[in-house]
């Protein structure tokens, strides 16, 4: 601890020396310029999005420089590793466990590894389309088929939350039909542009898509080859009733609300409950983090929200707003990540 | 035309600014386009939505323009895509017609970047509708054509292939990436190397290793000594710039430009494939094709317009489908989302004035990087009068720097580099081909995911020949750009054999 | 026969193994040709070799500027990162790594160390990094070690 109360004070120094630029807030136990790693490597992704507008309020909020770097899971992960006084933190989303479940390279247990930091928003656009002149025009249908032999071609990312709706529709097609779950067959593609030309090419009936990228092409004339029509979105219908009422492009939220999981689209995730799957976005933690340095950013995103601002920012970029600190979201994102495992594992022989 | 209203001095102001700005990072070996993009996308934040597109078009048009420069003076391919601009613009650089390369270079340059923007606007629905219909296969196919090019471009055409191939194995190191469409398993390592090679080597690192890093390994190999007096004049003992050096070319411009608007359209294919191919047939349809890579103006034009024709393509894509046609409108696609507005198929009815607006920006960015960079040129050529012990060093550090951002703040980047420079330096030596090596690592990747993927969906061997009239037109064309290449071959075996 | 034929025409490819796929295709292309290149030409070059009409260095070769050369790039990409670890994330470890190291090689590769040449070499090693890290860092927020 002293070690570590000497480096830092090294680092202060240092910093006030060299970069007299930077003012810092009296109680900030984190010295010097934060920089947060996104699991993604694309700058025109959600991902960055959402972690750029986080950023730049809480950055305002406790005065300090943050720069976003989208240097993808991999490098996120060997960066955040490497610096535990809390100057490199990551933002990722659900895939941080998903990947782990679907035992992908390069992925371990979020929870063990890492400490969960706050979340603070949803992506609520994942869901599932089908070309417009395609046989299927709802789940019902599709599952249906499928359970009746059918061999239906679902066009998704492997590993990950492209492919958890996938999962889920192949459970309900286990617990509706069971032994007819394999007629549910995964097309492995890469791109939402790849995912697309599947379906132009009738390689693929159905496609993982999103409200944001899709939503035009479910208002073309059927007689286009490119016209498509959503079947399900996997958010929650309470998630997706709290973006704004105009929704996104043409289609309003009410109209969104159609294809939402619980209320338009029913997929049990068993007896008992529907699955659904809200695509959140939060901060990891290096594990060795101070709970000082912890309990500093809980209190500050906490008065980010506060004040009420960036809600509305994230709202105008088809976000939903969701704070949760460290331990809350700690809590939620296990037992989701627990009740995803079940039924990846019961498909799993 | 509503829109006139929305075209502010401002716009006008920003557009040019990006473009400058571009050409500067452009023309720095390492930094890139897509970078300059990138580190502008926060600034558009707070511009309206006209003049934050004006200032990233600009970079855009002005990224790409940019790379021809250190291509040409210092043998490094500022960005990927000028890669083959350095098969003839460094020998005559080294003829001391340095000048007149770069001249050529940026009218082929506005050529290309007016032609693309032409098309972007008179088309851009029609061609979107057709670059649909380029499935797997059809993807695989052009991928192969661009491919043939190692053929023509090997001195020796069996050591040429193998450096190609072995280019092709080393894009392969790493994952098979799932956002390829892969299963993201490792593959071709060991795994002490997994945690720095999970997504391999990235190109631009390796690529400026084996251009920048090794070139300087080399001269300190030869004891860096300073030019001679006599040399150092030489800048202007070539034969100076001549409109008429285009004579002859208009085909070739032409050609070119749609080739590097037609690639650009494709996603997925890559920018760099754009120039490449355009190369590859100018060689095939050269008169002289054994000249091309020794100096040759025509090799410049073909390259330095499909790179910049490459611009308006990749637009078309994502005005029109969503979906980015390169690495740079992939980055755009933020600047719309941060603006609050939706790509996709009804983008252009639905957003007539900015619309109009983007096609006057980018007309505008290539204008303004023309007139800029022609009348700059005569500065910007002195940097080979800079002595060694000055331009050396500066080189790495900017090679390093770019290295590290290329992926925002990798260190292995930066080693990448350092791998590479002395790979580079041992390559030559023992007779690998270094072009053709470049070449393979640029395209092994979607050529690996497109074959792979035609294979799985289709089941079939023969899908690859039968599956589109397309797909028969592009291997008419592989089979030609291999039967002229072996041609190539023979005359200049021929040519020298007389020679001697 | 005819159902022969169209048997070798299909293919399956496990997705679980397909990574293996292509590597495979391009390494047995490798391993053939290679093994051609050999066989061609394995004793003309070990004649070449033999005879020392090949060498693999250039003839006068400057082995000290070229050894200088290759220890002094790694140690600079060492440092960069060791420094940036230090004082994180303000472009430190680049700045203060690259003013020796300018220094340092344009220091080995020039010839005349004449005092006009010295004092340029020095504003130069403080100046241009100076002036990178300023611009690119701070004004463009690249990011740096």
């Amino acid at each position: 601890m002293k070690k570590l109360f000497q480096s830092s004070s090294l680092v202060l120094m240092a910093a006030c020396a060299l970069a007299p630029v930077a003012a810092y807030a009296a109680d900030n136990p984190i010295r010097g310029n934060i920089r947060v790693v996104i699991g993604s490597t694309s700058t025109g992704g959600d991902t960055y999005q959402a972690a750029a507008i986080i950023t730049e309020a809480l950055a305002k909020k406790i005065d300090t420089n943050i720069k976003v770097d989208a240097v993808g899971f991999s490098a996120g992960y060997q960066a955040l590793e490497r610096v535990p006084s809390g100057n490199t933190l990551m933002i990722f989303h659900d895939q941080a466990y998903l990947g782990y479940l679907y035992g992908q390279k390069g992925y371990e247990d979020p929870f063990a590894k890492w400490n969960i930091g706050p979340s603070f928003a949803i992506n609520p656009g994942n869901g599932y389309l089908v070309s417009k002149n395609s046989p299927y025009k709802n789940m019902d249908e599709i599952l249906n088929a499928a359970g009746n032999g059918k061999t239906v071609r679902v066009a998704i990312q492997p590993g990950g939350v492209s492919e958890i709706g996938y999962t889920a529709m192949k459970n309900a097609v286990r617990l509706a039909y069971p032994g007819q779950e394999d007629n549910l067959v995964a097309l492995n593609t890469g791109s939402q542009s790849d995912k697309n030309q599947a379906l132009f090419d009738g390689l693929a009936d159905v496609i993982n898509g999103s409200v944001q990228a899709n939503e035009q092409y479910t208002r073309l004339p059927a007689d286009d080859q490119k016209a498509m029509d959503f079947v399900w979105l996997t958010a929650k219908a309470s998630t997706i009733g709290q973006a704004n009422p105009n929704g996104m492009g043409e289609t309003s939220r009410d109209q969104l609300m159609q294809y939402a999981s619980g209320l338009g689209v029913n997929i049990p995730m068993d007896a008992d409950s529907d699955f659904t799957f809200d695509k959140e976005f939060f901060f990891l933690y290096n594990k060795r983090m101070s709970p000082e340095a912890i309990k500093f950013l809980d209190n500050a995103l906490a008065e980010v929200f506060a004040d009420g601002e960036v809600q509305e920012t994230l709202k105008k970029s088809f976000f939903i707003p969701n704070f949760r600190t460290s331990a809350e979201a700690q809590q939620h994102l296990k037992a989701k990540s627990d009740s995803y495992a079940k039924i990846i594992n019961s498909l799993h022989k | 035309m509503e829109f006139l209203e929305l075209l502010s001095p401002a716009f006008f102001l920003l557009a040019a600014a990006g473009a400058i700005i571009g050409i500067v990072f452009g023309a720095i070996p390492g930094m890139t386009a897509t970078m300059a993009v990138a580190v502008c996308l926060p600034l558009t934040y707070t511009l309206g939505l006209q003049e934050g597109l004006a200032l990233l078009l600009g970079l855009y048009v002005g990224g790409i323009s940019g790379g021809l420069v250190p291509a040409i003076l210092l043998n490094i391919p500022g960005t990927p895509s000028s890669i083959t601009t350095t098969f003839d613009g460094y020998p005559m650089a080294q003829r001391g017609e340095a000048e007149r390369a770069l001249k050529i270079c940026i009218v082929a340059s506005l050529v290309g970047g007016i032609f693309s923007a032409l098309v972007l606007f008179f088309f851009a629905p029609v061609l979107a509708d057709f670059a649909i219909k380029f499935s797997y296969v059809e993807k695989f196919l052009m991928i192969f054509f661009a491919l043939t090019v190692i053929a023509s471009l090997s001195k020796n055409i069996v050591m040429g292939v193998f450096s190609g191939l072995l280019g092709v194995l080393l894009s392969l190191i790493g994952s098979y990436d799932v956002s390829d469409g892969g299963n993201g398993e490792y593959r071709l390592m060991l795994p002490f190397m997994e945690p720095y090679l999970a997504f391999g080597f990235s190109l631009l690192p390796v690529l400026i290793g084996l251009f920048g890093i090794s070139t300087i390994i080399e001269e300190a190999e030869k004891g860096a000594k300073e030019s001679s007096q006599e040399d150092k004049v030489n800048l202007t003992k070539g034969k100076p710039f001549r409109f008429s050096v285009f004579k002859g070319q208009v085909g070739n411009l032409l050609r070119s430009s749609s080739i590097g608007t037609f690639i650009g359209m494709l996603p997925g294919i890559g920018g760099s494939a754009a120039s490449i191919l355009a190369y590859t047939q100018q060689k095939n349809l050269s008169k002289q094709p054994h000249k091309m890579g020794t100096g040759e103006p025509e090799g410049l034009v073909a390259s330095e317009s499909a790179n910049n024709g490459l611009t308006g393509g990749a637009l078309i894509p994502l005005l029109s489908l969503g979906i980015p046609g390169d690495s740079t409108t992939a980055v755009l696609i933020g600047a719309f989302t941060l603006q609050g507005l939706q790509v996709g198929p009804l983008f252009i009815g639905e957003n007539i004035d900015t619309w109009y607006s983007m096609i006057t920006a980018l007309m505008f960015a290539n204008v303004v990087m023309f007139v800029v960079m022609f009348y700059a040129i005569r500065y910007i050529a002195k940097v080979v009068l800079i002595p060694k012990f000055i331009l050396y060093p500066i080189i790495v550090m900017m090679c390093t720097v770019g290295a590290y951002a290329i992926n925002y703040g990798i260190m292995f980047d930066v080693w990448t580099l350092f791998i590479f420079g002395v790979a580079g330096w041992i390559f030559t030596k023992i007779g690998i081909e270094v072009a053709p090596l470049v070449i393979g690592f640029i395209l092994g990747g979607s050529a690996e995911v497109y074959f792979v993927k035609s294979l799985e969906s289709y089941g079939e061997y023969t899908v690859l020949f039968t599956k589109s009239p397309i797909a028969m037109v592009l291997w008419g064309l592989i089979v030609l750009s291999i039967v002229v290449s072996f041609m190539i071959h023979k005359k200049s075996k021929q040519h020298s054999g007389e020679s001697k | 026969m005819f159902d022969w034929f169209i048997s070798l025409n299909s293919v399956t490819i496990d997705f679980d193994t397909s990574h293996q796929f292509f590597p495979r295709i391009i390494m047995t292309l490798l391993l053939v040709l290679g093994s051609l290149i050999l066989l061609a030409n394995i004793r003309p070059v070990w004649r070449a070799i033999r005879s020392g009409r090949y060498q693999f260095f250039v003839r006068n070769a400057d082995f000290f500027r070229l050894l200088v050369t290759l220890v002094l790039i790694p140690v600079y990409f060492w440092s960069m990162d060791a420094i940036g670890e230090v004082l994180p994330n303000m472009g430190l470890g680049f700045l203060l790594a690259s003013i020796p190291f300018v220094f340092l090689m344009s220091m080995l590769y020039c010839h005349e160390r004449t005092r006009r040449n010295i004092t340029i070499i020095t504003a130069n090693a403080v100046i241009a990094p100076t002036v990178v890290w300023g611009v690119l860092y701070h004004l463009f927020l690249v990011s740096m070690p």
